[in-house]
Order: structure tokens, then C-alpha cells, then sequence
């Protein structure tokens, strides 16, 4: 499976409410009460916070993530690091990485911030991008929609992740992140923006925007005051599930090599330069593996949650 | 004296829901025979609707019903999966109510009429196609050769119920239970419907049970109604006696709400 | 009907022409310069002056890619030498055709993407179809469990253990080679599977979820509730009235997912170091391999415009509704 985030592979989401928006409330409440989705937001709340105080916290763990510890490696050995599970000790908490000898715990903490900063701002991007985009194309149809539409094609035909690795890796070393962030967000709005661009036309019809167009509105209003609210758990469902996705770019990315650079510490990166010392020291394969997973798992499960809430709320 | 041709004593519909078993039809009982219209009256959940589909047996998952169902003496209540299936589309049809999402889009109606009548009667492809272009003939379909090869959304609303009302009377059931029939049509198209379903009762003697929210309706076709408020029901009588001497104060109030044109003219020469 | 189809293969030369374009573009400002490239460790200016030459890398951008465009339709020269059509140019490396680089990878990348797609399609779908038919069960329960693992897991992740677990350490499979089918059957299958495994469970898990979640809306619309009133059998109401319904939307996905992964599962090929497109890719743009990496751009974008044309007809022959008949 590609890392681009297909939204394509999102399933269908329906036709627009029919029925007042679900409130966010409503959603929140009925989360609560769900086991697995208390668990995963607990682990998500885990990996958010580290990636907000990964300062704070290495400070506390005693090691920072670029430190070279060379006395916790084992250099008559090549590199590995000294006791067992990778060197998990007091002053280690996940271990050390071979050779260098820096923390691991340091470095899945700073890891996190990296991955939540890149989804989540690449999702605000997508998201921007995908709902103006696809609300005008909707509205005003005509030659604005031929033209946002041949863009989306044009886009969507894109060999999306060679494209993304030949730039990323043929440009300077320069702000890593925001270039990611532009990239993944240049090819992963079309999806967004053709759902909106349909819904907006089902809803365009409606009686109710006629009615708003007939005492007066202009156009900008019907499209934010009328519109968009009934797009709203679109909006959501196709976002929290996107948010997985693009994790899961940025970490293919960093582990092809041409994602954020060294020596700042990605989880995608840990793992490809786990793949050497697999057989020595599985944990510093593991470590950042599991933490991969779960996050996405994590997110995923939410993102399923939160879209039946929805679709519970709306069938109701 | 024999019993009626369908009876319905008692009948208690419980369904399952997030705040426990709720009873959305409570003791409700009528009968209807043969050339007979019965028209089920009440608003939205009323339980008009969850009363018929306990008839045939098609409640949502964890539903239950008590009381008892007789068509012809026997019983239906309590009977296998397998005797009900052999019942629907047989002795008892239904028809529903919006016929553009009732009929499945994907296959042509001379299919959808035919696979009825083969899972009753069998019968080959060739012999089922036959029926089916009758089956639309009665309905008064033009063409029907040729349009049952057809799709149904290249059938006007009016046409697709049409298209529902020979797909339910394909097997010549003994009772058809109508839910909401010309709700989704306009007003021409309804009375048209409404014209239809009575010369096809006159032809073939079925009991029809008409579920609807309109009493205008009701009273054109119906010899005796059930009103249901809450899921019960409130009042039972011929229709005579309902319009012209209603005894629940439910039924008063919906026969008040209908708008009625000398109302409407004493207020507008005020 | 004609007319419906030229229009949309217009709109793909379009597209493909855009592609080419900002492929050519883009690269133009951001890699080195080829000559410099081509010319390697014993360069003189003169030996770089006469590449720029031969290659017409002096001349305006836009007459570049008109003569690169003419290449690929009518052939073009470099200097003395001829490329026949379709001339994707010269690799800047190794100075083979990339027209042969491609033709010769592109059986590799075939196969992963057929092979995966059998195994996903049967394993998706089916797995799904139980899971909705037995909602609610511990079967659904797991099922759908396993796929929300399985959906979670990054593939590169998945190759890289199993790889492991089964050439490393349990030495059942050998290190993936794709020798051809003809050659050696057997170790073509054990080349293969890993790497169809690894994709298919992927994309298997997804398609399990999706068409769990379309049988269960199919199932729950007006046409099955009067396919029951009819008194028709369970098997029938299923086969005949919800699969269609269910699975024609995610005809509609696989399509574009099998035409995706024609253009080279990058990420796959690379870690079983398989040669096909993909690792192609990811090689040639290591080596900033222009000529090359176009080609690659291209052809994956070829067959992702013309997967959407397909998936469009497809549609229109799977769904009445939108066919553009004359009723």
C-alpha cells in the first residue's frame, strides 16, 4: 500500500446531513463511553504530550536526543549497545541506538514531535485547501469548477510519493518539515476536495439555500453560514481518518530516506537504520515499530468511532 | 360464522432500543375480508408501519410480537423463517413506500417482478417473463413488452409504484398490505393510484390493508379504520362512523387538522 | 458513446501532457547539470560544451520538451546517433536506453501488482462479505479487529519482519530474486510471495473494512427490505440484491489502486530488492538520473489516467443508472 494518503480509499461518505449537524459535544460524550476509544485517546494524549513538552521531558529522562552516550555501547563489538533489550537501564529508558549511543527514549519523544507536527499541520493544509477548493467548485460550477477539477486530475494522475520523493530529495537540506507539510498537503487535498465539490453541489440545490438566496444572502454567506455547517462531519470523518495516513507518509518519507533530515529523529528514520542491527538489537527495531503502529492504530480506531457517532447521530 | 380472511388480536410489537424494550404496538386488534378495505390511520410513529411488517414478520433484529395473526384461520405469529418466507410475496404482499428506493437500481423491473413469482411458483425464465409483462399490463403500464427490459429510473414515480403494486400481486396473494403507498406522488398521480388499487381489488377479491397519515385518502377508499396513536389503537370503526361521529378525541383532533375549504373560505371573507 | 470516449482519452493526452511538463520543469530548475552529470570524473569544459550539445540542453526550455515530446512520438537524434520511437533518452549512468530500462523492468512490477491483487481481491473481499453477512459475531468482531491491525501496520514495517522471520531466521523462503516464470517456476513463486504478501495484506485489510461497511448499508436499504417482503431466500437476496450494489463502488477503487501499483510499489520493490518500476524510481532519482525518472513519472501517470478512463466505462457498464443510453 502507497503512503500517500488515498482518501480515495476512505470509505464513501454519504450524502450530506439531512438533519442538524451532530454537535461535537454529542460526539465527545459517546467517546467517553466507548472502552477502546478511551484507550486510544489515553495513548494519543501520551504521544501528543510528549511531542508538546519533549524538551521538558528529556530534561527529566537526563538525556537529550542528539548526545552521544558512548559508554552505553559496546565499541569492541561494533556498536552494540551494552546489556540486554537494547540497553534499557535506569539512565536509558527505551535503550540506546547502536553505534552512537543516543537515547532512545530521547529520541522517540522528539520522534513524536516530528510525526504529530507534520500530520497534523499537513491535515489543517488538506483540509483548507480541500473544503475552499471544493466548496467553490461546487457553488459556482461553470469554468471555476473545470478548472479546480482539471487540477484535482492533474494532481490525483501524479505518481504522488515518486514526485514527492524526487523533490524532497533534489532540494537543499533546507526547512525539512514545512517542505514536507507543503508536499504532503499538495497531493493529498484533491481527495478532500472532490467529496466537499460533491456534497456542496447536492446541497447548492437544496431548498434551504434557495430560500437564504431568496431573502438576500450573497454568496459568501450561503456558502459559510448554510453550507458549510452540513459539511461539518464530512469535514471531520475525512480529516481524523487522514490523520493516520499522513503519519504514516511522513514516516515512509523519513524512512526512504529524504524526510526530516539527520540527525533530528524520526520514527520512519529510526526504523530504517533498525534494519541493519536487527539481529543484535531487535528493540531499537521494535521500539519505534510499535510506537508507529500504535499511533496510527490508535488514530484509526477514533477516526472509525468518531465517523459511527456520526452516522448514528444522523440516522437517528 | 366464519372468521374474517385476516385477523389481528391483541398484537404487541416490543423492539429493542438504548433505553430498553419499548412497546411500539400495544394491543392492537382488527380484521379484514376478502373485497375489504381496512385503512390504518396515525401519525409518524404511530406504529401503523411496525404493525405491518410484524404481519409478515420483517421486524428489526431483536423485535418481538405477541397476540396473534391469522390469515385463514391459521396462525402466523411464532411460525419458522422459512414458513414466513413462503407466505411473503405469496398469500401476503406488501408494497412500501417510496418505490424509487424500494426497487433495486441496478436490475430491470421485468427481473425484480419475475424473481417473485419463480421463488413461489417456479417455473421458467420464459414462463415468468409472460407473467411479468401481464403482471404490468394490469397495472396499466404502456408498452410492457418492451419497458420491462427497462430500468427503474427510466419509470416515472407514479409508474415505479405501479411497477410495486404487480410485483406484490404477481402470486395473487389473498391480502396486500399497503404502507404509505402514494405518499411519495403527487396529488394526480395519487388518485390515480388510489383508482388502481381498487378496480385491481374488485378484480381479484384481495383484503387491502392501507397504512397511511391522510385521512383524505382514507376516506376515499377505506370500509372501516383503525386509528393508532402511540402505538395503540385508539379508535376502530366503518368509516362512516369515524368521519361523521368520531369517539376518541384523537381522532377528532386529526380530523380537525384537515384543512377544509369552506374553513378556509369563512376565513378569508372575515 | 464514441463521443464520450474520445473526449475522455482528449482529456488524457492533456493530462499526460501537463505531467510531462511539470516533470520537465521541475526538474529543469532543481538537478545539477546532466552534462556535468554524464560527463563524470575526467571532464574537460569542452567535453561538457560538446554533451550540452548533442543532448540540446543550450536551447530555450520549451524547445527542449517540444523535441523531447517529438522523441517519444516520432524519434529523435542525439548528435549522430538515432533513438527510434518512443525515445525516452539515454540513462545518464549507465547510457542504456530508458525505453529498454523500462520495457525489460516493467514484467516485474506487473506481476507484483497482479499477484497481490488476486490474493488481496479474494481475501478483502470475501473476508468482508463474511464479516457483514455474520455482523456482530466474534468472527465479524475479529475479523475486522485483524484488519484494523493489519490496516495499521506500515508496509515497509510488515516487509521487513516477515522478510526476517522467514529467509533470516526460519530460512524457509529465500532473499526474493525474480528470475522469470519460464526459467524456474518454483523459485519464481518463492521470489513472489513475499512480496505479494506483503502488499496484498495491506491492501486486503481495507478492502475487508470497505466492503463490510458497503454490504451492511446495502443491506440495510429499501430495495433488500422488499427483496424480503417478496419472500425471496437469504442466499439469493444476498448474491442477486446486495453485492452489486456493495461492490461496484470498490470496482471503482480497485481500479485506481491496481492502476497505481503498475507504476512500481515503490516501497515494496526496493525492500525485497526486487527490479521493477518502482525500485527503478527509487534508484534513478538517488543517482538524479533525469532521463530516467521522467520516464518513470510518465509511465505511472499513464497508467493511473488511463485506470481512471477505465474505471469510468466500468462503471458506467456496472450501474444502469448512469449510463448514457438512448431509453
Amino acid at each position: 500500500m502507497s503512503t500517500t494518503p488515498t482518501l480515495l480509499e476512505v470509505e464513501e461518505v454519504g450524502a450530506p446531513t439531512s438533519g442538524p449537524p451532530t454537535s461535537t459535544q454529542r460526539i465527545l460524550t459517546r467517546l467517553v463511553h466507548d472502552k477502546a476509544a478511551v484507550l486510544c485517546l489515553a495513548f494519543l494524549l501520551i504521544v501528543v504530550l510528549m511531542a508538546a513538552f519533549a524538551p521538558l521531558i528529556t530534561k527529566l529522562s537526563g538525556w537529550g536526543p542528539y548526545e552521544f552516550d558512548s559508554s552505553a555501547v559496546n565499541s569492541a563489538l561494533g556498536g552494540v549497545p551494552h546489556g540486554s533489550l537494547g540497553g534499557i537501564s535506569g539512565e536509558h529508558w527505551f535503550g540506546v541506538e547502536p553505534q552512537n549511543g543516543r537515547d532512545l527514549f530521547a529520541r522517540i519523544v522528539y520522534g513524536a514531535r516530528v510525526s504529530i507536527t507534520i500530520a497534523l499541520s499537513a491535515t489543517v493544509l488538506t483540509g483548507i485547501l480541500g473544503v475552499v477548493l471544493g466548496m467553490l467548485a461546487g457553488f459556482y460550477r461553470g469554468w471555476v469548477d473545470q478548472l479546480i477539477s482539471r487540477v484535482m486530475d492533474f494532481l490525483m494522475a501524479f505518481p504522488a510519493l515518486i514526485f514527492m520523493i524526487a523533490i524532497l530529495s533534489s532540494l537543499p537540506a533546507g526547512n525539512r518539515p514545512v517542505l514536507l507539510v507543503l508536499v504532503i498537503s499538495a497531493f493529498g487535498w484533491p481527495y478532500l476536495a472532490r467529496v466537499i465539490r460533491g456534497q456542496t453541489m447536492t446541497l447548492a440545490n437544496r431548498e434551504f439555500v434557495e430560500a437564504a438566496r431568496a431573502s438576500g444572502a450573497k454568496d459568501l454567506a450561503l456558502v459559510f453560514r448554510e453550507i458549510l455547517p452540513n459539511l461539518r462531519s464530512s469535514i471531520i470523518v475525512m480529516s481524523t481518518l487522514a490523520v493516520p495516513g499522513y503519519i504514516g507518509t511522513e514516516a515512509g518519507l523519513s524512512f526512504l530516506g529524504v524526510g526530516v533530515t539527520p540527525p533530528t529523529a524520526s520514527w520512519g528514520q529510526m526504523i530504517s537504520s533498525s534494519v541493519s542491527w536487527y539481529s543484535v538489537d531487535p528493540m531499537f527495531f521494535a521500539i519505534p515499530g510499535a510506537f508507529l503502529f500504535l499511533t496510527v492504530l490508535s488514530l484509526t480506531v477514533l477516526g472509525d468511532k468518531i465517523r459511527s457517532v456520526i452516522d448514528a447521530g444522523e440516522a437517528a | 360464522m366464519s372468521e374474517a380472511l385476516f385477523v389481528v388480536e391483541d398484537l404487541t410489537v416490543t423492539l429493542p432500543t438504548s433505553r430498553g424494550p419499548v412497546d411500539v404496538v400495544k394491543n392492537v386488534s382488527f380484521t379484514v375480508d376478502r373485497d375489504d378495505t381496512v385503512g390504518i390511520v396515525g401519525e409518524s410513529g404511530s406504529g401503523k408501519s411496525m404493525t405491518s411488517l410484524a404481519v409478515l414478520g420483517l421486524l428489526p433484529p431483536g423485535g418481538r410480537t405477541a397476540g396473534s395473526i391469522r390469515l385463514n384461520g391459521e396462525e402466523l405469529l411464532g411460525r419458522s423463517e422459512a414458513e414466513l418466507r413462503g407466505i411473503r410475496g405469496n398469500a401476503i404482499s406488501m408494497v412500501f413506500q417510496d418505490p424509487l428506493s424500494s426497487l433495486n437500481p441496478y436490475y430491470t423491473v421485468g427481473l425484480q417482478i419475475e424473481e417473485g413469482y419463480r421463488a413461489h411458483r417456479g417455473g421458467s425464465r420464459r414462463e415468468a417473463r409472460k407473467v411479468a409483462i401481464e403482471a404490468l399490463e394490469r397495472v396499466r403500464i404502456p408498452d410492457p413488452a418492451r419497458r420491462i427490459d427497462h430500468y427503474p429510473h427510466q419509470f416515472s414515480g407514479g409508474q415505479r409504484q405501479r411497477i410495486m403494486i404487480a410485483m406484490a400481486l404477481c402470486c395473487s396473494p389473498e391480502l396486500l398490505i399497503a404502507d404509505e403507498p402514494t405518499t411519495a406522488l403527487d396529488v394526480t398521480v395519487q388518485a390515480q393510484i388510489l383508482t388502481l388499487l381498487a378496480e385491481l381489488q374488485a378484480e381479484t377479491g384481495t383484503g387491502l390493508i392501507f397504512i397511511t397519515h391522510d385521512l383524505a385518502v382514507i376516506s376515499s377508499i377505506a370500509q372501516r379504520v383503525l386509528v393508532m396513536c402511540e402505538g395503540d389503537a385508539v379508535e376502530y370503526g366503518t368509516a362512516e362512523q369515524i368521519f361523521s361521529d368520531p369517539q376518541h378525541e384523537y381522532t377528532r383532533a386529526l380530523l380537525d387538522a384537515v384543512p377544509r375549504i369552506d374553513d378556509l373560505i369563512e376565513e378569508v371573507a372575515l | 458513446m464514441t463521443r464520450y470516449v474520445i473526449g475522455r482519452l482528449g482529456g488524457v493526452v492533456v493530462i499526460l501532457l501537463a505531467v510531462c511538463l511539470f516533470t520537465y520543469l521541475i526538474f529543469f530548475k532543481l538537478s545539477p547539470d546532466p552534462a556535468v552529470m554524464i560527463c563524470g570524473k575526467t571532464c574537460t569544459p569542452e567535453r561538457i560544451d560538446s554533451i550540452r550539445t548533442v543532448l540540446g540542453l543550450n536551447q530555450p526550455l520549451l524547445t527542449q520538451f517540444w523535441e523531447f515530446l517529438q522523441g517519444i512520438f516520432a524519434g529523435r537524434d542525439y548528435g549522430t546517433a538515432h533513438c527510434s520511437a518512443p525515445c525516452l533518452g539515454y540513462s545518464f549512468q549507465t547510457n542504456e536506453s530508458v525505453w529498454t530500462m523500462l520495457t525489460a523492468r516493467l514484467p516485474v512490477s506487473i506481476t507484483v501488482a497482479v499477484g497481490a491483487a488476486v490474493l488481496w481481491l479474494l481475501a478483502g473481499v470475501a473476508g468482508g462479505l463474511i464479516s457483514a453477512v455474520k455482523q456482530g459475531t466474534w468472527w465479524d468482531r475479529s475479523a475486522m479487529a485483524l484488519a484494523l491491525t493489519g490496516v495499521s501496520v506500515p508496509n515497509y514495517v510488515l516487509a521487513l519482519v516477515l522478510q526476517y522471520v522467514l529467509v533470516v531466521k526460519l530460512q524457509v523462503l529465500p532473499f526474493p530474486s525474480a528470475p522469470a516464470f519460464a526459467d524456474n517456476p518454483g523459485l519464481w513463486f518463492e521470489s513472489y510471495l513475499m512480496p505479494w504478501t506483503v502488499l496484498a495484506i495491506g491492501y486486503a485489510c481495507l478492502y475487508a473494512r470497505l466492503t463490510r461497511a458497503n454490504v451492511i448499508d446495502t443491506l440495510a436499504e429499501n430495495f433488500v427490505r422488499t427483496a424480503r417482503a417478496k419472500g425471496l431466500q437469504r442466499s439469493l437476496i444476498l448474491r442477486r440484491h446486495a453485492l452489486r450494489p456493495a461492490l461496484t463502488p470498490i470496482t471503482t477503487i480497485f481500479g485506481m489502486d491496481f492502476a497505481g501499483l503498475l507504476g512500481g510499489a515503490l516501497i515494496t520493490e526496493t525492500v525485497f530488492g526486487l527490479n521493477g518500476i518502482g525500485k527503478l524510481a527509487a534508484d534513478s532519482i538517488a543517482k538524479n538520473d533525469q532521463p530516467v525518472i521522467m520516464a518513470v513519472t510518465l509511465l505511472a501517470a499513464f497508467f493511473v489516467v488511463i485506470g481512471n478512463v477505465v474505471v469510468d466505462l466500468v462503471y458506467t457498464a456496472l450501474d444502469p443508472r448512469v449510463r448514457v443510453t438512448s431509453a
